[in-house]
């Protein structure tokens, strides 16, 4: 065995997080290993390392759509692409000029072909404008309640904002659910139960439940309404909103 | 130490989809963001503790790659360009939404919690938690290099500082945790037992 000097260990020491995970050149990872196998401190440090390494690898609890926060990141780059033109500064002379020719029928006419061609470009862009200004048109903001109705099987759901990650993760274990979808650009989830599959149809008694033990809980700021059945009557008092 | 953590064919196939975002390919935009979103959003998440914050960083990075993929060069691995991207994207969001204060490595800090972890979920949680009482610095440096596995010299090129100063930012980290959490010090053997075995 080699002599190990105080700054092998030193650099030992700090290559362990990467001789856990496997990302050292196989010269460095010879030398280390070499250490390790000498050293009850790196050998000890080096299993702490692997602790780590295998819990921050575990499989996630919570699966991320990427769907609604592409849609929201295309929207911003086609407002961008959109952006109108700066205006054009006014040409004083040339409204001048007009004004003299409006004075003057004579040199005011134009001919009728360029005429029915100024008019043909107006209507086309005000057809092209027409769905911009619908758009002005409508509220500059959306609601929960506007939100795409819910597959079958699927419960939509949006936590308070300042809900920490770990908040939510436990929430959603004490009430038996697991997120199947989101969140969409108003925060929205999509949840089902724990042990069902999404594509029962149906409205489950389960899912009933489910919906209960959400919406009675503070943090939840909106539960989609489940529509009542007959034999179940206000089964929809479950999903009121806060 | 290694340079190459993701397999050539998909380095090449990454560096393909850049090359035809510069040329405005929306396809090829929607499948790097695909690919990138998975893994962004679960280490951010852990960064921030907040969804929103984490789309907000993934989105601006992706903006820039967007705005910007005519430029790369294929000097650097994609993913650590994007990750580049990323990280300054990540601390400028922390440091102007005020989440995260830079602290001071040598005040004192009780340990967060004096129980043994029953079993792995629970230790990852506890982790979860002391991480973020870490500089933004170091806590991208546990995540790059535990989570995501990049070696010393990528995680340099992807903060865009020296090896030592990885290593450094690491030793610094490893210490930390190792006070917030005693029971790191002494790991209990069948925490450890189970993660081999799963």
């Amino acid at each position: 065995m080699m002599t190990q000097t105080r700054n092998d260990h030193e650099e030992c020491w700090l290559q362990l997080p990467w001789l856990a995970t496997g990302r050292l050149s196989p010269g460095e990872r010879a030398a280390a290993e070499e250490h390790v196998r000498g050293c009850t401190a790196c050998a000890a440090e080096l299993e702490r390392q692997r602790l780590v390494c295998a819990a921050l690898r575990e499989p996630e609890r919570v699966t991320h759509a990427p769907g609604p926060s592409f849609r929201k990141l295309l929207e911003r780059i086609d407002a961008a692409g959109a952006a109108p033109a700066p205006e054009p500064v006014p040409d004083l002379g040339a409204h001048r000029a007009a004004r003299t020719r409006r004075l003057r029928p004579a040199a005011a006419w134009r001919p009728p072909g360029l005429a029915w061609a100024a008019t043909f470009v107006f209507a086309l862009g005000v057809g092209m404008l027409a769905p911009t200004f619908y758009r002005w048109s409508q509220p500059a903001y959306s609601t929960y309640t506007r939100a795409a109705p819910a597959p079958a099987g699927v419960l939509h759901i949006a936590f308070e904002r300042s809900l920490a990650v770990g908040d939510v993760e436990q929430l959603l274990r004490a009430a038996g659910a697991r997120i199947v979808e989101g969140p969409d650009r108003n925060g929205i989830f999509g949840v089902a139960p724990a042990e069902e599959s999404t594509d029962a149809g149906a409205i489950t008694p389960r899912m009933r439940a489910l919906a209960a033990r959400l919406g009675s809980d503070a943090r939840v700021r909106w539960l989609q309404p489940l529509p009542a059945t007959a034999a179940e009557p206000g089964a929809d008092r479950t999903a009121a909103p806060h | 130490m290694t340079e190459t953590y993701r397999g050539a064919a998909a380095v090449a196939h990454e560096t393909q989809l850049i090359a035809r975002i510069a040329e405005g390919d929306r396809r090829a935009f929607e499948e790097l963001y695909t690919l990138y979103h998975r893994r962004m959003a679960r280490f951010l998440t852990r960064l921030t503790r907040r969804y929103e914050l984490a789309e907000e960083v993934i989105n601006d990075t992706f903006w820039v790659v967007w705005r910007k993929a005519g430029d790369f060069r294929g000097d650097s691995q994609p993913s650590t360009w994007i990750l580049g991207i990323a990280y300054r994207k990540a601390r400028s969001a922390f440091r102007s939404a005020a989440r995260l204060a830079e602290r001071d490595l040598e005040t004192a800090t009780e340990a967060l919690t004096s129980e043994a972890p029953a079993n792995s979920e629970e230790l990852r949680d506890w982790l979860g938690q002391a991480l973020q009482q870490l500089p933004v610095e170091q806590r991208m440096a546990v995540e790059l290099c535990y989570e995501l596995g990049y070696s010393c010299e990528e995680i340099g090129t992807i903060m865009d500082c020296p090896p030592n100063t990885v290593k450094t930012r690491l030793f610094h980290a490893r210490a930390k945790l190792q006070k917030l959490l005693p029971q790191l010090a002494t790991p209990q053997a069948d925490i450890a037992r189970e993660n081999q075995q799963s």
